[in-house]
């Protein structure tokens, strides 16, 4: 049966406009394409290039300075130096006393009570110690 | 450089334009080849197949997608939904400053104007439904084109138009019915006579 022009299209025909309309495109021009990439261009944001890294103006002490660490590094060099100068200068009888002598032998030894080998480590010397004390 | 687009191809549209925004060159290119083609299209059937100013209409629209790189937020519209509406009211305001032209003779196509479509039927649908959505509403023309024509879906649509769903659904729905009945009249000129 004809259909007559009083009845509306069925979506199935109406696809079919559709469909020939997405294949009815026809590509920009180079023209076209050219003036949008030309715009493009124009307005591309600048970004900050990354600071360039600074000349080196140090001097060479500044340098070494830096090298060794700066003010910390050199307040503990300074603490050091004084206490290896303090413990030279005083007698470190605490040291001694813990010790009893063997660490800091002859002049340097003013404790009264002084340690034989054996006293420290009996089994040093071998059993024969102890045979003695029993017999 | 081939080689590079390459890589590019499959990055999304807003990662080329995040990327065109750090000053990427190529990232611009790939979005241009990809999207000038869809917004030309789409402006030319909002215009009514005025090729000339569909063109202008497609560099305004790629010009204030580049100057908006910058400042795009990320997630909120796809750069896509975004374009079409930029298009979408471009054509709007162009078609209402010339709403004292017949709109029919804007709608014939440039001499000597080469169709995409090959066979003869297909141009002739193309070139009929083209006359229909000239004489619908602007609205209705420019939802019933998403939909069918450019694929738009109806949440899209609704962004692109700042409406809600619902009436997206109403607007295609009346549109589809009017290109319905319009082309009906012209079924015998189309060959559409007899089943």
């Amino acid at each position: 049966m004809a259909k007559t022009d009083n009845q509306p299209m069925q979506d199935d025909e109406l696809d079919l406009f559709f469909e020939a309309a997405r294949q009815d495109v026809a590509a920009p021009t180079d023209a076209l394409m050219a003036a949008i990439m030309a715009d493009a261009q124009a307005h591309m944001p600048v970004v900050d290039p990354l600071p360039a890294p600074k000349a080196q103006t140090k001097g060479v002490f500044a340098s070494i300075w830096s090298a060794i660490g700066g003010l910390p590094a050199a307040a503990s060099l300074a603490t050091a130096t004084v206490a290896g100068v303090w413990i030279g200068f005083t007698q470190p009888v605490q040291l001694e006393t813990l010790s009893g002598g063997l660490v800091l032998a002859g002049d340097y030894v003013t404790t009264d009570t002084s340690y034989a080998l054996e006293d420290l480590a009996p089994g040093y010397l071998g059993t024969t110690l102890f045979a003695e004390d029993e017999g | 450089m081939n080689m590079a687009l390459d890589a590019y191809e499959g990055a999304s549209d807003e990662a080329l334009l995040v990327l065109y925004g750090n000053g990427d060159p190529m990232a611009a290119q790939l979005l241009t080849h990809r999207l000038a083609p869809r917004v030309l299209g789409f402006a030319t059937r909002l215009l009514g197949g005025d090729r000339a100013e569909a063109e202008d209409v497609t560099q305004e629209a790629m010009l204030r997608l580049w100057k908006q790189a910058a400042s795009w937020r990320s997630g909120e519209a796809q750069v896509s939904t975004w374009l079409y509406r930029v298009v979408s009211n471009l054509c709007t305001d162009r078609l209402r400053k010339r709403r004292t032209v017949d709109l029919d003779a804007a709608g014939d196509p440039e001499d000597g104007q080469p169709s995409a479509v090959e066979n003869m039927m297909d141009v002739d649908r193309a070139t009929a439904l083209q006359d229909a959505l000239n004489r619908l509403p602007d609205r209705q023309k420019v939802a019933v084109t998403l939909r069918h024509i450019e694929g738009a879906t109806n949440p899209e649509i609704a962004q692109i138009l700042g409406i809600s769903v619902e009436a997206v659904e109403s607007l295609t729905a009346r549109g589809k019915r009017a290109l319905a009945k319009d082309l009906a009249g012209r079924r015998e000129e189309l060959g559409y006579g007899e089943d």
